[in-house]
């Protein structure tokens, strides 16, 4: 096993500063988030204990903002977890690493040197999903650690508990693996890494704006609007959904990470069986 | 004789419909410096990748010592050191990392070896980065690691190409104390004159296919002749001298001769011989050839021999 860990290693090493650098943003993300919601929440609150000419126009006010339901505080919060931003990082990181996995090495001519010493194509490649997932899993998990630790230090009305965010966290890695999944499998069988990065891009990006389109209610009762909204992996990752405890959930972090296995699971069966050509 | 220990058998390979190796048969004995021969695109570096088991064979099979090239690549590369014309790694590891890393994918085994090659053959400074390597460097230090992986194979693909003269002569020299603890050792490379100072055999590939096999030792004791005697005809050879006539040269005759000089001298004292030179013949001319200017063209010669085919 020692040269399996000796790669995993060396991929870590290799991939350490843009996965502090993609860690830090979220967790100053999440900070930022909480921060907001708790901004906001303690405005409502001040309005609401004003005088009661002025609550009966509050509660008007809410209800205008159909803030009836009254959310939880990590309810809102999570309509935050939406940002494109986020979106950004995990794929940014997912998309990297997928293309970097094959392709990148032998264009660079990298792998040749890896794959002349004892060591399988398989556990090349399990090594390199193996750091790529722990990747996400860390991003995505920042994300979450920077806003429970934001609610420690900001006013919440029902403060988030750890385990709470665990699944919003959950769901996002699951999204990031799905992008890694097929920008990984189109790596697997190139020989360069620009066409695996623009195909997990255009992939990536198209799948976002048909999210975002399908969204729009002036297309509420367009034909195309279900087939948008069902192509697109975007529509699988809600992280409100997650904390308010529906069960779409479930489906939406198993449809993701089966639709990754997948592209993985492919991905290994065309690298393990592929010509490795000299590459420079 | 020891044992063949690489075996190809109908060895073929293409790349859609060109081909890059075709038909080679070969076997590599046990302990023997097996030089590689051949112009860019005449199937060297495929024969390579064939053997590591990077490509599938399209006809044919590789082994090494049983293990079938393809199939069983793990095992075969635990046999191996193969050594890449050039060291493209990551520039951010010193040249200490890379041989850490590199020889923790062979369980750390060689990297004591490694490094003292490094430093004390090779005179590397291996806290740097190897991104602040030379060309030359880099190729040291892959050398370092090849010749310090307890392998019983050594596969080198062109590794003097970036090197100073004395440090090839240390290659060499490594090279040849490799043999001597045993390692079987592939030579692929372009410098005749290093192949011909050290391998023991010699394989020339010619767009794909392998079109000669030469042993080094004979070549070693083949001395050339050219002699003129007197009259239009040539006095008889006795069988025993091992004289042979290669061509004409204009009035004087070519020979090969690969036996004791002693007899030839005494025949050539007993015939009306009118000139005589006697000489080597270095490897170039045998290349020569096949890859020289006036080298017979085959079946294959619409191709054009310095490109490789793409995958």
């Amino acid at each position: 096993m020692r040269p399996f860990f000796t790669l995993a290693g060396k991929l870590l090493r290799d991939s350490r500063w843009s996965l502090i650098f993609s860690a830090l943003a979220l967790f100053a993300l999440g900070w930022l988030f909480v921060h907001v919601a708790s901004l906001n929440e303690t405005r409502i609150l001040k309005t609401l204990s004003a005088a009661p000419g002025e609550k009966a126009r509050a509660f008007r006010w809410m209800r205008d903002m159909g803030l009836e339901d009254a959310p939880s505080s990590t309810a809102i919060m999570m309509a935050f977890w939406n940002h494109p931003f986020i979106v950004l990082v995990v794929a940014i990181w997912a998309i990297g690493r997928g293309a970097g996995a094959v392709g990148a090495e032998i264009e660079r001519g990298s792998l040749d040197l890896v794959l002349s010493r004892p060591i399988s194509r398989w556990s090349y490649l399990a090594a390199q999903a193996m750091v790529a997932t722990a990747g996400l899993l860390a991003i995505a998990g920042s994300l979450a650690a920077g806003a429970l630790l934001a609610s420690w230090y900001n006013v919440l009305r029902v403060p988030p508990d750890g385990l709470e965010l665990v699944r919003p966290a959950l769901n996002l890695a699951a999204l990031g693996f799905s992008i890694y999944g097929y920008t990984l499998l189109f790596s697997s069988i190139d020989l360069v890494r620009w066409r695996p990065t623009m195909i997990g891009s255009v992939l990536t990006l198209g799948g976002f704006i048909a999210r975002v389109i399908a969204l729009i209610p002036i297309f509420k009762d367009a034909v195309w609007r279900p087939w948008a909204e069902r192509f697109s992996i975007f529509s699988l990752y809600n992280p409100v959904d997650a904390v308010t405890g529906r069960e779409v959930y479930s489906f939406d972090v198993t449809v993701l990470t089966a639709l990754g296995a997948s592209c993985v699971g492919l991905a290994f069966l065309f690298f393990t069986t592929r010509d490795l050509p000299a590459n420079g | 004789m020891n044992p063949a220990l690489i075996i190809a058998e109908n060895l073929t390979k293409f790349y859609g419909d060109s081909p890059a190796l075709r038909d080679l048969t070969l076997e590599i004995r046990r302990g023997e410096i097996f030089g590689l021969l051949g112009p860019n695109g005449s199937g060297k570096t495929t024969a390579i990748r064939l053997l590591l088991g990077f490509l599938r064979p399209t006809a044919g099979r590789a082994s090494v010592a049983g293990f079938d090239c393809w199939r069983r690549g793990v095992e075969v590369r635990r046999l191996v050191s193969y050594m890449p014309g050039e060291l493209r790694i990551s520039g951010s590891m010193t040249g200490f990392g890379v041989l850490d890393f590199l020889s923790g994918l062979r369980d750390g085994d060689g990297l004591d070896r490694a490094v003292a090659i490094a430093e004390t053959v090779m005179g590397l400074d291996l806290g740097r980065k190897v991104r602040k390597y030379s060309t030359g460097m880099k190729q040291k230090l892959a050398l370092a690691l090849a010749f310090a992986d307890p392998t019983e194979i050594l596969i080198l693909d062109e590794p003097t190409s970036a090197l100073d003269p004395s440090a090839r002569a240390d290659v060499l020299q490594l090279i040849r104390e490799a043999r001597e603890q045993g390692q079987t050792i592939i030579f692929s490379g372009h410098v005749l004159s290093e192949i011909e100072a050290v391998c023991d055999r010699v394989a020339i590939l010619r767009r794909g296919r392998l079109v000669h096999v030469e042993d080094m030792a004979a070549r070693r004791r083949l001395r050339m002749l050219l002699a003129r005697f007197s009259g239009d005809t040539l006095p008889p050879i006795p069988e025993e001298l091992e004289l042979s006539i290669r061509r004409p040269e204009g009035t004087a005759w070519l020979f090969e001769h690969r036996g004791a000089l002693g007899p030839l001298l005494h025949w050539l004292a007993a015939v009306d011989v009118q000139d005589v030179a006697i000489g080597t013949e270095d490897l170039r001319a045998l290349y020569d050839q096949y890859h020289g200017p006036g080298a017979a063209d085959d079946e294959d010669g619409a191709g054009n021999e310095d490109e490789e085919p793409s995958p």
